[in-house]
């Protein structure tokens, strides 16, 4: 057994003094700005424009409880209270009163910026728009079309030829529309030195999560849980482009590095290795620890430090097409048929898995394709379709009991 | 392959593609609607997870060979629903489950600036798709023929609001009407409209129904039972679909040119429009139509038109137009839904008429 990681203790006491100074700088009058996740932040941190992702805040409402009364509230408002509840948690916010308010609360941000994935979301952000002292801006999602093969070995490079010219023609006209609306509001000019800058941070982050997902797969035994990886990649993704953010992915690399030459294991006994798809039960981590005793069966995979090493990097002479590259189909490679597949499956290969635990979320088109790739590579997959398994206890849902069964009856070497 | 004429037919899923652009490639374009209380597989759920049960509903079809008689499929991306079918649909295909390729339409938002530059090129290239899949060219005289006869579907289009706005068609009659006018060649289209009508006015609530779309009449027939005649509707079903609109055109680009100006002008959709947007559309069409009330229908999973609603009510209420919701509506307690609706709008035209 190993302790907690330093990066992840780090990473999470960055994040609450960020948000701390954010907070502070917004009451005293700065500009502010809410994004969803596949908004260009690049463009928001070369103008100086401080910002707060609405899935990461969204995450925050709910561990402190806050997202029940934030709904109601919402509701109150004439609004759907059940729809799209990640992006509709950080406006249901904005609605509780002060003392109810996570962490003091978001200031009204100046600009909310969204990319409009599925239906609503262009929706919620035209509600932020209404909003006293806040104005929304919505980027076009052009559905992914063209999907070659093997999307992980050319994005960062050859991303003209996996996403198409004419999906990256528009996004960067629409970046560039983002920039000049920006610029006519804040007074700033965008330095495109500085986005050029910024863009290289973040493909250099990029590379230290390679190295630590590479790492990770070769490692025998495991060195870290993946509860401990995930705020360790996830935090310093919201500060890419910043030199602390590469220091950040820099630091995890050598503490892992650091855990290996070591020899730390979480569990030392390890002979199975599993890979856990779907939405994680972090929380849960009892589940992910109970399989070592009986089975020496460990959890060695998350997508979050994988597609944070496969997702991101995006080379370019010029920054604004570069960043539309990162954004034009950066959802597709993880949930796409048949790129979430085939990614699966080179992932599970790599970290030499011998089993995989497939939580299905209901959110994913084509699961089915996923099990069955992994399968016909020679990995048995167990489904769990547990759709609010979130909802309740994973031990309520019977998972551990599943997981221990196809331990023993598909699993070799369990 | 073929219809009784000899035409091929090619099926659409969404409501984004012009109906002139198939029909000048030699083809009849047929939506594919589905319906409310679908017949869905398992394996059709587990592929799609959870969307829209019509999209489920489609996708069993399709998988059950329903409609391999068509020469291809365009996919719309209109919606989630529709945009997570295409991605199973292309995939399926590659695995031999399609008797012919998809395609997708890909018409963001706006199809203004840079995005009517993405959509011109996605416009060609269907185009491309239905000249291939017919195997006949586009030229100077299928695209006036198309013209011609897509224009006459559009006189046609307009006889029948007529009526309806004078209570001489019920929302039953012109939601059924729209439906086979958009899954058939343009003469049969035309006789549809205009068969839609009824001898005798009748006088009962007018409403306009808005919200998720509707594939089929079940629950306009709920509705009309309860006392209420639907004038009016925004969803792509009914009058804002895509039909009848022509375009006088020599050449393909000359062609997407004009279909690109009729994009913006045509009724904002739910899935992809602003709430603000919907609710001046929506508003509008009650107005014009005469109705006393607006009620909001959307589906389980068809989240849009929830988040349409508040707007609708900020635009539509001061003007004394109460709106009523029903939301989450499933095959499951579908006509109590419908029917409980139904005494809420009434309730509520009695309550604003008194006022007023
Ligand atoms: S130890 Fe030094 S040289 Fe080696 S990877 Fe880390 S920073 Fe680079
Ligand atoms: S089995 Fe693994 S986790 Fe359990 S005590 Fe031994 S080394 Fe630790």
């Amino acid at each position: 057994m190993s302790g907690r990681m330093r990066s992840a203790t780090a990473a999470t006491a960055f994040q609450k003094q960020w948000f701390a100074e954010l907070t502070a700088g917004a009451r005293a009058g700065e500009q502010i700005a809410v994004l969803n996740a596949d908004a260009p932040h690049e463009i928001f941190r070369a103008l100086g424009i401080p910002y707060v992702v609405s899935q990461w805040w969204a995450s925050i409402i709910s561990a402190k409880q806050a997202g029940p009364a934030a709904l109601t509230l919402l509701a109150r408002e004439g609004l759907p209270d059940f729809s799209q509840q990640y992006d509709a948690l950080p406006l249901a916010e904005q609605l509780l009163p002060g003392s109810e308010r996570p962490w003091g609360g978001l200031p009204a941000p100046a600009f909310a910026v969204a990319e409009r994935s599925g239906d609503v979301t262009a929706k919620i952000f035209e509600e932020w728009g209404r909003r006293p002292g806040t104005e929304a801006f919505l980027l076009s999602r052009t559905g992914g079309d063209p999907a070659p093969d093997r999307w992980w070995e050319r994005v960062a490079h050859d991303w003209e030829g996996v996403f198409g010219t004419p999906r990256l023609d528009l996004l960067q006209a629409e970046i560039e529309e983002l920039i000049g609306w920006l610029e006519r509001r804040t007074g700033r000019r965008l330095d495109r030195d500085r986005l050029a800058e910024i863009m290289r941070l973040g493909n250099e982050q990029a590379e230290w999560n390679r190295r630590t997902r590479d790492l990770i797969a070769a490692a025998r035994p495991t060195p870290l849980m993946v509860s401990d990886s995930i705020p360790a990649v996830m935090v310093p993704q919201w500060h890419r482009g910043t030199a602390w953010a590469v220091e950040a992915a820099r630091a995890l690399y050598h503490e892992v590095a650091e855990r290996v030459d070591g020899g730390a294991a979480i569990c030392p006994q390890e002979r199975v290795r599993l890979m856990w798809i779907g939405r994680g039960l972090w929380s849960d981590l009892d589940l992910y620890r109970r399989f070592h005793d009986e089975f020496g069966a460990v959890f060695v995979w998350s997508m979050y430090l994988a597609i944070a090493a496969d997702g991101y990097a995006r080379y370019g002479d010029d920054p604004v097409r570069a960043l539309a590259a990162r954004f034009v189909g950066f959802t597709d490679q993880l949930y796409m048929p048949p790129w979430s597949s085939q990614w699966y499956v080179k992932e599970a290969l790599a970290h030499g898995v011998d089993g995989v635990v497939h939580l299905v979320a209901d959110d994913t088109p084509g699961a089915g394709f996923i099990s069955e790739a992994l399968e016909a590579a020679g990995i048995p997959v167990l489904e769990i379709r547990a759709n609010n398994a979130d909802a309740r206890s994973s031990r309520e849902a019977g998972i551990p009991d599943r997981i221990a069964t196809f331990l023993r009856t598909r699993v070799a070497g369990a | 392959m073929s219809g009784l004429d000899g035409s091929a037919t090619i099926g659409v899923i969404g409501a984004d593609l012009p109906r002139q652009l198939v029909l000048a490639a030699g083809a009849v374009p047929r939506r594919l609607l589905g319906s409310w209380r679908p017949a869905v597989t398992p394996e059709a759920a587990e592929l799609l997870g959870a969307v829209d049960i019509v999209a489920a509903g489609l996708l069993t079809e399709l998988l059950g060979g329903r409609h391999d008689d068509l020469a291809g499929l365009v996919v719309c991306n209109d919606s989630a629903a529709h945009l997570r079918l295409f991605y199973l649909l292309r995939e399926l295909g590659d695995r031999g489950r399609l008797p012919f390729p998809v395609q997708l339409l890909d018409v963001p938002p706006g199809a203004d600036g840079p995005r009517a530059a993405f959509a011109r090129d996605q416009y060609r290239r269907v185009a491309d798709y239905c000249a291939a899949a017919t195997g006949r060219g586009i030229d100077e005289a299928s695209l006036r023929k198309a013209a011609a006869a897509e224009s006459l579907v559009g006189l046609a289009r307009e006889r029948m609001r007529a009526r309806r706005r004078a209570g001489r068609c019920t929302g039953v009659q012109a939601l059924s009407a729209y439906r086979a006018s958009l899954t058939e060649a343009p003469e049969q289209a035309t006789a549809e409209l205009d068969a839609a009508t009824v001898e005798q006015a009748h006088d009962r609530l007018p409403v306009l129904v808005s919200g998720s779309f509707h594939p089929d009449a079940t629950l306009y027939a709920l509705l009309e039972e309860s006392g209420l005649t639907v004038v009016a509707d925004d969803h792509d079903t009914g009058d804002a679909a895509w039909l009848g609109d022509a375009v006088e055109a020599d050449a393909v680009d000359d062609l997407i040119e004009g279909m690109l100006v009729q994009q913006r002008r045509r009724p904002p959709l739910s899935p992809r429009a602003l709430a603000a947007e919907r609710a001046q559309a929506s508003a509008a069409a009650a107005e014009a139509a005469g109705a006393v009330a607006v009620l909001s229908l959307a589906r389980e999973l068809d989240d849009a038109p929830t988040w349409d609603a508040a707007a609708l009510r900020r635009t539509l209420e001061p003007r004394g137009i109460p709106v009523v919701t029903a939301w989450r509506l499933q095959p499951q307690g579908l006509t109590e839904a419908v029917r409980a609706a139904a005494v809420a709008v009434r309730a509520e035209a009695a309550a604003a008429g008194a006022g007023r």
